[in-house]
């Protein structure tokens, strides 16, 4: 038989579309496509709300029990999983209102919010091994910003060998240092020129080639973001001194204020009792 | 792997080496009878690529040495024609077309496949309004025209679509499982069908 480009085109658009016929589901519109599946925004008719209903190509639901194990405020929860009438299998999950981190960014968040998005993921992350669980590919597209600032990390990757370019790490079998490597090019897409050298440094020393190289955990780069944040050394970067008296000043401005209005004080009386 | 890949590759070699209908089906022909007395897919190593674009590729070669053979055959009979190519004016590439035409050969096969099972388990009616509906050229008729034609409620013409979809989708599904080594490549040649 003979099928016109019309035809295919039409076969190809609603076959692709999930038969949610006997699930509680209503199909509203297609929101984005991940490395296992294509996510739609659905009605729950029997609880009255939306959902994120993600189906999956050809993969087992994985993911979803991965998930589905792991209760944080940045993973995002639950709510089902099943067998579509058409075989393939799905997962509904909460509706995050919000943007991905790629778009946030647009709106030109300051440093402090861009770090509180990489506290958060880290956080996530660092919660996720502590259960023997990696995410695999960590990118700005798996991170969503919510409507309120809150940031839930998608897309846990189960694929042996997931991973997108630019945030994975060159070896080929990955560990928890291969997820690290990933947080340390999202902090480097996060940051602007001109970039702190410390919060640089952090950046290089988590993408370090080596993965012996990197911060051993997630939270020991967490620890070095805090220590930037206190304007204190990071561990990342062997400060030169100019940097340290800089940072010094900047930690004690008001009392070296105040230490520079006294002297000037004690000056003025010094010449005016004098002359 | 024949009958999915046979149309994609004829029309591969039509529109990239500007052949005409009987040197592209020759050339077909050929590259497929070499394919099979050189075990071409025992040598397919899906670490390395898809075994469409690996059957892409080895199309490629094997038409591109064919092309320069026969070009050098002109060229030692002293007189050299310019050939006159009858090629379909075309916005793709022909990487694109192999694609689309193996789409377009895995719908075909699969709709083949789905009539005859709906013949089988008796389910000719879900067929027809799936082929009045989902293969109609041109402008398709409402459900509620389907369902005074085929004098069924129009949720059963909602039914019927579900049904035939369903298995059609299954059915593709099928064929290229039958053209793919690993889970991996089954799941990223599902997406280059629908997606």
């Amino acid at each position: 038989m003979e099928l016109s480009d019309s035809a295919l085109d039409h076969l190809r658009r609603v076959v692709a579309l999930p038969d949610l016929s006997g699930t509680r589901y209503e199909l509203e519109s297609e929101i984005g496509r991940g490395g296992m599946g294509v996510v739609y925004a659905a009605r729950d008719r029997v609880l009255g709300r939306r959902v994120a209903l993600k189906v999956l190509d050809i993969t087992p639901l994985g993911e979803a029990r991965l998930i589905a194990g792991l209760e944080h405020p940045a993973i995002v929860p639950v709510y089902e999983a099943g067998t579509l009438p058409d075989g393939r299998e799905f997962y509904a999950m909460k509706l995050i209102k919000g943007a991905r981190l790629d778009h946030y960014v647009g709106g030109q968040p300051t440093l402090a919010e861009r770090l509180r998005v990489i506290w958060r993921v880290g956080e996530a992350l660092a919660y996720a091994h502590s259960h023997g669980i990696l995410h695999r590919d960590l990118k700005p597209q798996n991170v969503m910003v919510g409507e309120f600032g809150e940031v839930y990390l998608m897309d846990w990757g189960v694929d042996a060998i997931a991973g997108t370019p630019a945030f994975r790490a060159p070896e080929a079998v990955l560990d928890r240092r291969s997820d690290i490597y990933a947080l340390g090019a999202l902090l480097r897409f996060l940051l602007r020129d001109p970039k702190p050298p410390a919060l640089a440094a952090i950046a290089i020393k988590a993408m370090n080639m080596d993965p012996a190289g990197r911060y051993s955990e997630v939270t020991a780069l967490l620890a070095d973001l805090e220590r930037f944040e206190q304007r204190l050394p990071v561990e990342a970067w062997p400060e030169p001194l100019w940097h340290r008296l800089y940072r010094f000043a900047s930690r004690n401005a008001v009392l070296l204020w105040l230490l520079a209005a006294y002297t000037l004080v004690k000056f003025l009386i010094f010449f005016l009792r004098k002359f | 792997m024949i009958s999915v890949y046979w149309k994609p590759v004829y029309r591969f070699i039509r529109l990239k080496f500007g052949k005409n209908n009987e040197d592209a089906k020759d050339l077909t022909q050929g590259f497929f009878a070499t394919a099979l007395e050189r075990d071409l897919i025992k040598r397919f190593d899906p670490e390395k690529a898809s075994f469409r674009t690996y059957l892409r590729m080895a199309v490629e070669c094997f038409a591109a040495n064919q092309h320069a053979a026969a070009n050098r055959q002109k060229r030692g009979g002293g007189i050299e024609f310019e050939t006159i190519v009858e090629q379909a004016v075309s916005a793709e590439s022909p990487e694109q077309v192999f694609e689309r035409e193996w789409q377009r050969q895995l719908s075909c096969l699969a709709i083949d496949d789905l009539r005859a099972h709906s013949e089988e388990c008796g389910k000719q009616l879900q067929f027809q309004v799936f082929q009045a509906y989902d293969l109609a050229e041109g402008e398709r008729p409402s459900y509620a025209d389907l369902a005074r034609q085929f004098s069924i409620p129009e949720t059963s013409v909602t039914n019927c679509l579900a049904w035939a979809r369903r298995m059609f989708r299954g059915f593709v599904t099928e064929r290229v499982r039958g053209t793919t080594a690993t889970r991996r490549e089954l799941r990223d040649e599902m997406r280059r069908v629908w997606n």
